[in-house]
């Protein structure tokens, strides 16, 4: 009996993912139909309009999934050549060491600080030698967001892949020392291609995490509602335009903003998803 | 002598290589020390009894001191009332049913449901914390019909449960199977097993589990700003709005008048969740099963 | 454990309930508790004279500095007393809601705040501000800028227009503003509480455009006067209407209010008076007509007359000088107050 209402009691918790799952994507596709309905799906996603002024609103999320997207990758462009190596020194040339334990430890520190730090730090440290090098005349823009959301995602991205580094049987790479390889060529020719398909997911997770970043970027990027043309500009990502606006709109740019955010689910969710169904099959290797 | 060139080429480029992956990683600690820093040296002299026992002053004060330019008076103790209060209101909720839904999972694996109830928790893990803001707006705050702590409790809800669910699970799974046989084997009736034995061995994790979930979202602003909103004074009532640390810091990034408090606070909110991250790696090491 | 876990759930609720009921019973017979929320722009202002109020009256009253957008969605939801606007309702936005009163309760300007470290005096023009911030005029040296500055050495450096990311009155005075000195402003951009710039940077409320305008060099933001003012940072003198360099002060300012009408909703921008500032503006605090709404009690309605009140008496708009905006002239205050006795609750007058 009371196995029983224990069992019952499991399933009820269990219930409040799916009713919290499905809500989410309910709510966010109820409140922002009047966006799409006004504007039509497609034109919603691909117009690069965002006028606010009264008697001729108009809404596209281009401006914005560009800001995303431009962010994010330059983001994991820059984060490569950091957490690559980072990786290789905690998942194969220094593994089990005690210095690879305080690097590791460095990282998760690193992962922890919460994202608004970042953001006062970029703002106040790294902006003005933004401004100094000449890199951005106003120092905010596309490139310092992505500069700092790159810092953010090198933990997420080197912890996973260190862990696959560390999964590649010993045995094949002695076999390979056995054959007069250097430790170099050995982690080019062997490593990397076992440990491949697991580091690139752990990328897709990185992206899936710098996607959806809010509080850095929305302090760094300065919030314009243009297409960034260059990379030196101003612009706005999706979460940064939401940040900035939600607070006080209402009506059509409410249920406009809500479809941004829709939008930016969507995106997140499916990177995530392809992100756990590629680890699940590099685990299975 | 290693006559052979192309030998001497391998072994350089073995050697830088290897330098390169030192030095480059060697950099990734510069940002996490330049921010430790910054924050630091800045924050230091502002930290004090009365930073953390006195409310945040309100404009008129802020504007009046930096125009005589005093040190802005106050502190930011409302926003670690709020802090302590809208966690603790989601943790009493969040860690139960995430520690028991965990349990469900790791039982259920092999059930079409708790596959689903997987994947989505997945989902829920990696779904951007602004979007939580707006769910929670739209699911509290518009029928509350205002701004609350609660309303922000339940935001910070909805982003622990995934983190807890996901580390009690992974406990569970990799806790033997020997052990909730010999349980049951005694003539435990199942639910004494699983809360008497199994819980208790993995306690270690999943407290790790518990710890970090709560360094993740202490620090989360963007879900508390459409929902808690910010208030000036210390409150202790929870239908009404509350501030949060970070939300502070926020406010005070946004004014010139308040920047002086703005690394206190900081500093305040970087011990805190670093201090947490750094006991779960003691506990985990610990308890290791 | 299972009843354990019941407890737990048990005490969630029984928190929730209790400070539920809590606030219920702080409004009992001695004071009540008034909420109110919006503009940013008179927020030094507000919190000064709320915290004065709260000494002498039992009322207490609570103000959000949430942008003026952000206060009128309130009034709208009925979840504030009362709303703080930099903006009047236009005609479209009365019609959306139930009646509604408007009280100024000080002047203020906007100015522009710039970051130029060897430039001490900056003069601009208002069809030069309107280039500047739809990116016509780009650099510091630009001809009409020098044109403007004689004998200043502006630096050959990029201009930074920074603007509100968020709505606000600010940003409606200044584009209300910049629609009357420039017709292609007006035929691009509009006025606002949001305006779509085309070039700069963007912060959120008036202390973040100061704040990045204190950070940025080559910058130049609007923002209320009382900010600038008390942060010491440069702003520019405007030319008004009448010619005149006009450098923003308590003076200044006063000397914008010209004509009010009955309902007080007015743009005093651009006025064609010697010696005013021309971008000056009234802010006001919004209430609904009948204040009988979201189970208000007669006590708060009343309560809300008494301090829209206090705001207009005249040791309330002496002190507007102290955080630096200027008092309203006597034909607004005689206006508002003739205004407040239509205000009721449930059709029977306040006092």
């Amino acid at each position: 009996m009371q196995d029983k209402i224990f069992r019952i009691i499991l399933l009820l918790s269990a219930l409040v993912i799916p009713i919290v799952g499905v809500g989410i994507i309910a709510s966010l596709i109820s409140d922002s139909s009047g966006a799409f309905e006004t504007f039509g799906f497609w034109n919603f996603l691909f117009s690069d309009d965002w006028t606010t002024k009264a008697g001729s609103e108009s809404y596209g999320a281009l401006p914005f999934i560009t800001g995303t997207l431009l962010t994010t990758f330059l983001a994991l462009i820059i984060c490569i050549p950091f957490s690559l190596p980072v990786a290789l020194f905690v998942g194969e040339y220094f593994r089990g060491r005690k210095i690879a334990t305080i690097l590791s430890t460095v990282t998760d520190l690193l992962a922890g600080i919460p994202s608004i730090i970042y953001g006062l730090w970029g703002f106040y440290a790294l902006r003005p030698i933004f401004m100094h090098l000449n890199l951005s005349p106003q120092g905010s823009g596309i490139l310092t967001a992505a500069f700092v959301l790159a810092i953010m995602i090198v933990p997420y991205a080197a912890s996973l892949s260190a862990e696959f580094f560390k999964m590649v049987p010993s045995d094949l790479k002695e076999g390979a020392y056995a054959m007069g390889a250097t430790q170099a060529e050995v982690i080019r020719r062997v490593v990397f291609p076992m440990a491949g398909s697991g580091v690139f997911s752990a990328y897709v997770l990185a992206i899936g995490r710098a996607l959806g970043e809010t509080m850095a970027v929305t302090m760094l990027i300065g919030n314009t509602n243009q297409m960034p043309d260059t990379l030196r500009t101003t612009g706005n990502t999706m979460a940064s335009i939401i940040a900035n606006q939600f607070g006080e709109a209402d009506g059509l740019k409410l249920s406009s903003l809500i479809a941004i955010g829709l939008l930016l689910f969507l995106i997140t969710a499916f990177i995530n998803l392809i992100g756990k169904i590629l680890i699940r099959k590099a685990q299975h290797v | 002598m290693i006559k052979d060139k192309n030998l001497v080429a391998r072994i350089a480029k073995n050697k830088l290589v290897y330098i390169l992956v030192c030095v480059l990683s060697g950099l990734t600690a510069i940002p996490l020390l330049a921010i430790l820093g910054e924050v630091l040296i800045k924050g230091w002299s502002q930290l004090g009894w009365s930073f953390l026992t006195e409310a945040t002053p309100n404009a008129y004060k802020a504007l009046m001191a930096m125009e005589a330019g005093e040190a802005v008076p106050g502190g930011i103790a409302n926003g670690i009332v709020g802090t302590f209060l809208m966690l603790l209101m989601a943790s009493i909720v969040a860690i139960p049913v995430g520690v028991l839904c965990g349990i469900c999972l790791s039982e259920y694996r092999k059930n079409w449901f708790a596959i689903i109830v997987s994947y989505l928790t997945d989902l829920l893990q990696g779904t951007p914390s602004i979007i939580i803001g707006i769910i929670t707006y739209i699911w509290v705050v518009v029928p509350m019909k205002g701004y609350s702590a609660f309303a922000g409790s339940v935001a910070l809800f909805i982003m622990m449960l995934p983190l807890i669910i996901r580390s009690t699970e992974e406990t569970m799974k990799i806790l033997p199977a020997t052990l909730k046989e010999a349980g049951l084997a005694l003539g435990g009736s199942y639910w004494r097993v699983m809360l008497q034995v199994m819980l208790p061995s993995a306690f270690g994790s999943i407290f790790t589990g518990i710890l970090l979930a709560i360094s993740r979202v202490v620090g989360e602003t963007a879900p508390l700003m459409f929902t808690a909103l910010g208030a000036a004074a210390i409150s202790w009532n929870v239908a009404r709005p509350m501030s949060a640390v970070p939300l502070l810091i926020w406010e005070f990034f946004n004014d010139p008048n308040l920047q002086n408090l703005i690394w206190g606070a900081s500093l305040f909110l970087l011990t805190f969740v670093l201090c947490l991250n750094l006991l779960a790696k003691r506990i985990a090491k610990k308890w290791k099963i | 454990m299972k009843k354990k876990y019941l407890s737990f759930l048990a005490a969630a609720c029984a928190l929730v309930m209790t400070a539920c009921g809590g606030q219920k019973s702080s409004d009992g017979s001695n004071g009540v508790e008034l909420t109110g929320a919006g503009a940013t722009f008179p927020l030094p202002f507000y919190t000064m004279t709320f915290d004065n109020y709260g000494e002498t009256s039992a009322d207490k009253v609570s103000y959000g500095g949430i942008g003026s957008g952000g206060g009128v969605r309130n009034l709208k939801d009925g979840i504030v007393d009362f709303a703080g606007s930099d903006a009047y309702l236009s005609d479209e936005e009365m019609a959306e809601l139930k009646p509604v009163v408007h009280i100024p309760t000080c002047m203020g300007a906007v100015v522009l705040a710039y970051n130029l470290p060897d430039v001490q005096q900056l003069n601009l023009s208002g069809d030069v501000i309107a280039d500047i911030f739809a990116g016509k005029i780009t650099r510091w040296d630009d001809e009409r800028l020098k044109k403007l500055n004689e004998g200043v050495a502006l630096p050959s450096q990029e201009i930074i227009p920074v603007f509100r990311s968020d709505g606000s009155g600010t940003t409606f005075i200044f584009s209300d503003y910049l629609s009357k000195v420039s017709a292609d402003w007006k035929a691009t951009y509009g006025a606002g509480k949001t305006v779509d710039f085309p070039v700069g940077q963007a912060a959120k409320g008036n202390p973040g455009v100061a704040g990045i305008v204190r950070q940025t060099p080559g910058s130049i933001g609007y923002i209320g006067s009382e900010y600038a003012f008390a942060q010491k940072i440069p702003y520019a003198s405007v030319m008004n209407k009448k010619g005149e360099l006009i450098t923003p002060s308590t003076e200044s300012i006063s000397a914008a209010a010209g004509d009010i009408p009955q309902d007080t909703r007015c743009s005093i921008t651009d006025p064609d008076m010697s010696g005013a500032y021309p971008i000056s503006c009234f802010t006001w605090l919004i209430i609904y007509k009948d204040q009988n709404y979201s189970d208000r009690t007669k006590a708060q309605a009343q309560a809300t007359v008494n301090l829209l009140k206090y705001m207009l008496s005249p040791e309330v708009q002496k002190s507007t000088e102290v955080v630096h905006y200027a008092p309203l002239p006597q034909k607004a205050i005689d206006l508002s107050l003739e205004n407040l006795k239509q205000v009721t609750y449930n059709g029977e007058p306040l006092q």
